[in-house]
């Protein structure tokens, strides 16, 4: 049969409790247990300086190889700069055309958002998503993702009156990404409407994965 | 020591990925050794410990842009090294590779004081820690080697207070039974 430390014994090793505030039939296995601790090796281990040389060496081959390198293009957000040369009456007209199709789509009834669906829109240069959120107790909330590398002041959502419905839209380039929300700028929330993956680290990443022709969540 | 070894985790972080390669290497030398004695304890010597931090120090690069909480890169860094850990456990077991004495460089640490008997008591130790499960073993090396409280050792893992205490408990007991007649 196995022979157990008592309770209070085990709590002498957990550095609750001192020898002395052991009843003294229990210090004569409490002086047992702590020689059990007084063997315990606590020297620092060093690692040899190769092992930096090694990783930095591995580090510069994945930065520099020309797979990484075109994933990297596809994925990470950069800015355009869009130069264009226009007449004026053609810049006029174009705002009296714009106005009229928001004046239609403002006139639309709105539809009910579906949840925290990522709600998906595209424009001709870019693909804008849309986020939204319902969270009514929250006081703020943003996205965070690999697209502003989970920055979560860069984007923040805004609350739709008091109907507990937070949203905003973020121009995303071409390829995959993976998001959450940020509550109150602590909690992480992974998008209630969108499956997610583990990030490999126990937690929850939404996916959003954009093309030329739109975007769709995972 | 240079501006760039001053400058935060988060710091660093953002140039890297803006594309300075190089600043990296501040954070390789900032954490190389500040895990090491875990990986080793786990792992049972420095040889395996340098394979698992040097892993865990590229994996944590190539999912640099994964990292939400940047200011915290060096909990985010133990995770990966962790789950590094208990797949190799897991990977030696399957393989009817056990830790032993002969892996264990760090396991009787060859002492120059003449306390036989305490370097006897210390590797039977080792030896009677590596017949633990990794959840145990890894309670018992974060507290009582590298001296942190429960709640520290929480906010690493992500495991409950109450769970690590039960773990711990647990290895105690199954401490005393592998060390009869060396205490």
């Amino acid at each position: 049969m196995t022979e157990t430390y008592h309770p209070l014994v085990k709590r002498l090793l957990d550095g609750e409790l001192s020898l002395n505030d052991l009843p003294t039939e229990l210090r004569a296995e409490g002086a047992e247990a702590l020689r059990l601790l007084g063997v315990v090796d606590r020297a620092p281990v060093s690692l040899p300086a190769r092992l930096d040389a090694r990783v930095m060496a591995e580090v510069r081959r994945r930065a520099y190889s020309p797979l990484r390198r075109a994933w990297r293009r596809l994925v990470d957000p950069r800015d355009v700069e869009l130069r264009l040369r226009v007449r004026p009456w053609v810049v006029v007209g174009g705002a009296l055309a714009a106005a009229a199709a928001l004046a239609l789509l403002v006139a639309r009834p709105a539809a009910p958002p579906a949840g925290g669906r990522a709600v998906l829109m595209a424009s001709r240069d870019s693909v804008y998503v849309r986020f939204i959120l319902y969270a009514p107790d929250a006081r703020q909330v943003s996205v965070a993702g690999t697209f502003n590398r989970w920055d979560r002041d860069a984007a923040p959502l805004v609350r739709q009156g008091a109907t507990g419905i937070w949203t905003t839209t973020v121009a995303l380039p071409v390829g995959q990404h993976q998001y959450a929300f940020v509550v109150d700028g602590a909690r992480w929330v992974a998008d209630p409407a969108a499956p997610g993956i583990d990030d490999g680290f126990g937690r929850r990443n939404s996916v959003v994965a954009v093309t030329a022709q739109g975007a769709r969540t995972l | 020591m240079g501006l760039a070894e001053l400058a935060t985790d988060r710091e660093v972080v953002q140039a890297v990925l803006a594309g300075d390669v190089e600043q990296y290497a501040v954070l390789v030398r900032r954490y190389r050794d500040r895990f090491a004695r875990y990986a080793a304890r786990m792992l049972g010597s420095v040889d395996a410990a340098e394979d698992a931090v040097q892993d865990a120090l590229v994996r944590a690069f190539d999912q640099l842009a994964q990292c939400r909480e940047p200011d915290k890169f060096a909990g985010w860094l133990f995770l990966i090294l962790r789950n590094r850990c208990f797949a190799e456990r897991r990977r030696r077991a399957r393989e009817g590779r056990p830790l032993n004495a002969q892996d264990d460089a760090v396991a009787a640490p060859d002492r120059t004081d003449g306390r036989v008997e305490q370097r006897e008591r210390s590797g039977a130790l080792e030896q009677a820690l590596q017949k633990l499960t990794a959840e145990q073993r890894e309670v018992f090396v974060l507290k009582h080697m590298d001296g942190m409280a429960y709640e520290e050792i929480a906010a690493m893992t992500g495991a409950t207070v109450a769970s690590l205490k039960m773990r711990m408990h647990r290895a105690y007991d199954r401490l005393r039974e592998l060390l009869k007649g060396h205490l």
